[in-house]
């Protein structure tokens, strides 16, 4: 088989791999980045995009973005960029009269930026400016006459600028140093050509800095939101523009006759360094301890408690921003009082962690706060995640949550805004309509079964927010609704997880509206705990039906636990699904 | 076609006579189109109404003056079709007809508006239902003779809470829709313009606050743009809430140690309160902060200064000191003055109350005196100074001639009312209002004749009527400006980068 022939089988496993990559081992990286934009088809929406320079680079990453809510549709559509951008610059190494041997170092630039993609806050809108460079060129290098090519380049400079921001550069250096390696044009006619290249790159974003943009200089040279912070500069996405650009140029110089032999080792040797390479690169930038939080948060996001359980029950979670999203699983679930000391815990901040001003924790503690009933909460975490977005992007999903929020406090107008606004967009249409059907008639929204609870669940009498009070908080929202279990099962385990057992026997009580068949097992421990350190009188038992086997444990317990200060694991391995060990050796 | 004549050169010239038939068909089938979809169906109402249409925005039976953009509408209804008829003085008629909104062009209002001053127009609107005609009762809009300003300034932010995105200052051409941006955030990434104030709506006199890491108080005064640093070292915060002495030559700052608090239950969301603040005057000239015992005192929350018609009388809100944020709802301002001497910057000795809102448990933010001296125009809340997240929040009028105080009914809505501007002549005034959804704040601009009282106030009227519905921002400070702002950003950027200049204090 000649080499020359599998370079398309080859782009293919590329878009492959890509795509197997993104689908199965880091889905929620593309969910996460689909739900903090709100792409919304409507003329507007567009204008506010291609008003700026690399805006319609923006328009279009967003534009893929959107169909991120299903991570196998991002798969593809990343893998069919990837590949496209391989195929671009393999095209333009062609012209260039590469030899097809060399052919895998086309790769290099997709798999670059496959790395680049797998931190959360690079944008999809880069991909697109790199693709339509690559086109650039490519279209370039298919043009002969030497006026047609020059005038063409000439014209496309400012429209490429317009599409792609600062990358238009890459046209006229790859241009200049092709037309130099031709020697077509008149020496003096590539010096007029080269001034009027540079005098148009730097006129561009000065003008448009000048009259159109009010943003800082730097901006206007870059142009697109290649990073969610724009004031950071993709010193990365450069590298990788270059090397669309000397990629062509470097195959064209490699062109030294091989001896047919030699030619399927070189080859080999490339896909070989290309694969291991790759492999490893993918695998030190992959960042899978995210993952796993995002994961936490796309279950929690769609409701699925059961997968979040699932996720700790293959693996406990550790990170914060994990537990909060497990133990609010396991609320819904009706688990929390049972099992939240069987997984690991840390403290407060895994329960209902302080708000920060960006737009991941307060988006996910937001989640917490909603489902427990604190609508005003959950509505101001949304909109602060949203507004905290650096790149100026509204979410999509703050969006909905916000029309919720407004929806159950009754500000039915405000919830219709934002829900005209999830009509123009691609998946949430359906859900928005319906929404503003259900907004129409009070018994509709009473009987839906999150909004017409959580309307039940809602503080009447008004308090202040207080991040150092939450468990005065959750005891007010309890007082208003005692049927809300989930206030109640947080209060008792924020008292649990701070070690206020003072506060924990005196909220105890409360908990008798809620009619539990058995004392949860966390409380049983508890109540023997503080049993055993106040009884004095061993004739007595314990007033409250504690499980016998919890009392056997904690005797147990209690014989290995005292001389402790750094346990051995193993010596408590019987423990650490109790909240005696989380009391004793948790900090 | 033979076989002889199957060549290229013929394909191309059959290709290229199929396409200029194409684009000849394609025009013609364009223009027809067009002249189909510009001629109006003839209205033959089956049912005519004897009440008047309900409109969004509502401007049936609003005053506006002669050079305000068109007042495009639609009907509060399902339809599959609407139709206006507008009639204006001389027997101008404007017919438009439209599936879902009436949008007027601006050449023929602005003709019509010009021709009708200090008389109405009438309108008669008619809509489409289940292939039927409905005639609503004609409504009237009066054309004032009395002029507006060239436009308005405001600031487009989200109505958040402590997080920011993307804001600005913005200047609407009140004439047709044009707006552009004065100075956006995006400039300085992280940053927040706020707090934009003219001298009685001229706008060679202009300040605005750059909040952020880079910042500082911007001031524009007789076209020259300084950036100042606000703080000094007897003041507890940088200028925040300023209002311009008529002369130009000095601006009434508030100075505010300010926090928010939260609140849980429906129907409210933010509480803005001072833990303290005082009041102080800048004096322009000497690039020194003035003030006086009267106006820092610890016992007392003073601040919201305006300066009188006559720049001699220093008008502020006052409050007696409360616990914050515990004491929240307890704090209540009063609207009092003070005397001040514009030619040596000092003042008086004694403190008046104008209006004791304490007395009525209610209190006062934002007085706003008339360009021609006879109102002050004021918020009234039932605590704190924060009016936009009042939704009782109502705007009255106190008549400096006869001391007397009315809430202005004609215009406030059972939603919030705050923030209110007056036009340079003091014949219209603009102000923020909630009553559109309770959140998004929108500005309406009413009318006020020779004896204090408004007309019906409109909404600032837009290109299309869905532009509210789409607009994620809150329209913050609505100012009247007497000509179009020219805020040199180049110049403001190399400033920003320049060591600020420092305001000293004097008292």
């Amino acid at each position: 088989m000649k080499i020359f022939s599998i370079d398309k089988l080859l782009s293919l496993v590329f878009g492959l791999m890509v795509f197997a990559f993104f689908a199965f081992l880091y889905p929620f990286h593309l969910n996460y980045q689909e739900q903090y934009q709100l792409f919304l088809f409507s003329p507007d929406y567009f204008f506010q995009f291609v008003a700026k320079p690399g805006g319609f680079s923006d328009f279009t990453g967003n534009f893929f973005t959107q169909f991120f809510f299903y991570s196998w549709v991002g798969a593809i559509i990343i893998a069919i960029l990837f590949t496209l951008l391989q195929r671009t610059i393999w095209f333009i190494s062609q012209q260039l009269g590469a030899k097809p041997l060399f052919m895998p170092i086309t790769f290099i630039p997709s798999l670059l930026y496959w790395g680049l993609l797998c931190d959360e806050n690079y944008l999809l809108g880069g991909v697109v400016v790199m693709l339509l460079t690559a086109a650039s060129i490519g279209a370039y290098t298919l043009l002969k006459g030497n006026r047609v090519r020059i005038f063409f380049v000439l014209l496309l400079i400012p429209l490429l600028y317009w599409l792609v921001g600062g990358a238009f550069l890459l046209l006229p250096l790859f241009v200049i140093i092709r037309e130099i390696m031709k020697r077509e044009i008149k020496i003096i006619h590539l010096i007029l050509f080269t001034l009027g290249c540079v005098a148009l790159s730097f006129a561009l974003p000065v003008l448009s800095k000048t009259y159109l943009l009010q943003y800082p200089m730097r901006q206007a040279w870059i142009g697109v939101n290649f990073f969610r912070f724009p004031v950071i500069i993709p010193v990365s996405i450069g590298l990788i523009g270059l090397l669309i650009v000397f990629i062509p140029i470097i195959l064209h110089f490699l062109t030294v006759h091989i001896k047919k032999n030699r030619k399927i080792l070189i080859f080999v040797v490339q896909l070989v360094v290309l694969l291991s390479g790759g492999y490893l690169f993918i695998r030190q930038v992959a960042d899978m301890e995210k993952e796993e939080v995002m994961a936490y948060d796309f279950n929690v996001r769609m409701r699925k408690w059961d997968h979040v359980i699932a996720l700790a029950d293959r693996k406990t979670p550790t990170s914060p921003l994990s537990v909060t999203c497990l133990n609010l699983a396991l609320a819904k679930e009706g688990l929390l009082a049972d099992r939240m000391f069987y997984y690991y815990q840390n403290g407060i901040g895994g329960l209902i962690p302080d708000f920060t001003r960006d737009f991941t924790i307060p988006m996910m503690v937001g989640e917490v706060y909603y489902h427990l009933g604190f609508i005003n909460t959950a509505q101001r975490y949304a909109f602060e995640a949203m507004e905290a977005l650096p790149d100026y992007q509204k979410s999509v999903r703050a969006v909905k949550r916000l029309a919720e929020t407004n929806l159950i406090n009754g500000n039915y107008t405000v919830a219709a805004k934002y829900l005209h606004l999830l009509q123009k967009t691609f998946y949430y249409r359906v859900w928005a309509t319906k929404a503003l059907i259900t907004m129409k008639d009070e018994n509709l929204i009473a009987q839906h079964p999150e909004w017409g609870w959580l309307r039940q669940c809602r503080t009447k009498d008004d308090f202040l927010f207080s991040e150092g009070e939450k468990d005065m908080m959750l005891g007010v929202l309890f007082r208003q609704n005692s049927e809300n279990r989930m206030a109640y099962e947080y209060l008792m385990a924020y008292t649990l997880l701070i070690k206020d057992l003072k506060h924990f026997v005196q909220y105890f009580p409360l908990g008798r509206t809620l009619h539990y068949k058995a004392i949860p097992n966390s409380y049983q421990e508890a109540l023997m705990y503080i049993w055993e350190k106040t009884n004095t009188d061993p004739s007595k038992e314990i007033l409250y039906p504690i499980n016998p086997l919890t009392k056997q444990r904690i005797k147990a317990f209690e014989r290995i636990s005292p001389h402790q200060i750094d346990p051995d694991p193993k010596l408590f391995d019987a423990f650490t699904n109790t909240y005696w060990y989380y009391l004793q050796f948790r900090k | 076609m033979t076989l002889n004549e199957f060549n290229i050169k013929n394909i191309l010239q059959a290709i290229g006579g199929w396409r200029l038939a194409a684009g000849n068909w394609l025009l013609a089938t364009g223009f027809f189109l067009l002249v189909l979809s510009s001629c109006s169906e003839k209205v033959s109402p089956t049912d005519v109404l004897k009440e008047k249409p309900s409109l969004f925005p509502d401007y049936v039976g609003v005053t506006i003056p002669a050079t305000i953009a068109p007042l495009n509408f639609k009907v509060k209804a399902e339809y599959t079709a609407i139709d206006a008829v507008i009639k204006g003085r001389n027997n101008q008629v404007i017919h438009l007809q439209d599936a879902k909104e009436i949008c007027i062009p601006v050449s023929k209002w602005t003709k019509m508006l010009s021709g009708s001053k200090g008389d109405s127009l009438q309108i008669t609107v008619s809509i489409k239902q289940h292939d039927k005609w409905k005639q609503y009762a004609p409504f009237a809009m009066y054309v004032s003779t009395t002029p507006i300003d060239y436009g308005l300034v405001y600031r487009l932010i989200a109505p958040g809470y402590e997080v920011y995105s993307k804001m600005g200052i913005y200047q609407r051409n009140l004439s047709n829709f044009d707006q552009s941006p004065i100075v956006e955030n995006t400039l300085i990434p992280g940053s927040c313009v706020n707090c934009h104030s003219f001298r009685q709506s001229n706008t060679k006199d202009m300040s605005f606050h750059i909040r952020g890491k880079k910042g500082g108080t911007a001031l524009i005064s007789n076209g020259k743009m300084n950036l100042l640093n606000t703080k000094t070292d007897k003041t507890m915060s940088n200028f925040v809430y300023p209002f311009w002495h008529p002369s130009g030559n000095y601006i009434a700052y508030s100075v505010n140690n300010t926090h928010q608090v939260f609140h849980e239950a429906a129907g409210k969301r933010v509480e803005v309160g001072d833990a303290a603040s005082d009041v102080v005057v800048y004096d322009i000239k000497n690039n020194q902060a003035i003030s006086c015992n009267l106006l820092m005192q610890d016992s007392i929350f003073e601040t919201f200064p305006s300066f009188s018609a006559d720049g001699r009388t220093l008008y502020f809100c006052r409050a007696a000191h409360k616990k914050m944020p515990a004491e929240f709802n307890e704090v209540r301002y009063n609207l009092c003055s003070i005397s001040f001497n514009p030619d040596n910057g000092t003042f008086g000795d004694r403190i008046d109350t104008l209006f004791n809102a304490v007395a009525l448990q209610k209190s006062v933010t934002f007085p706003r005196p008339s360009p021609d001296g006879k109102y002050i125009m004021f918020t009234l809340i039932d605590y704190g100074n924060f009016s936009i997240w009042h939704k009782e929040a109502d705007l009255y009028l106190l008549d400096l001639k006869t001391k007397s105080t009315r809430r202005i009914d004609e215009v406030n809505s059972d939603d919030t009312e705050s923030y209110h501007s007056w036009s340079s002549n003091s014949r219209w005034f603009v102000f923020s209002s909630r009553r559109m959804d309770g959140l998004y704040t929108r500005p309406f601009i009413a009318y006020l004749d020779e004896n204090g009282k408004a007309g019906k106030p409109f909404l600032l009227p837009q290109k299309d009527t869905e532009y509210y519905d789409r607009l994620l921002f809150s329209f913050n400070i609505p100012e009247f400006v007497n000509e179009k702002v020219d805020v040199n950003i180049p110049e403001l950027e190399k400033l920003l980068e320049s060591p600020l200049k420092k305001v000293t204090f004097k008292q």
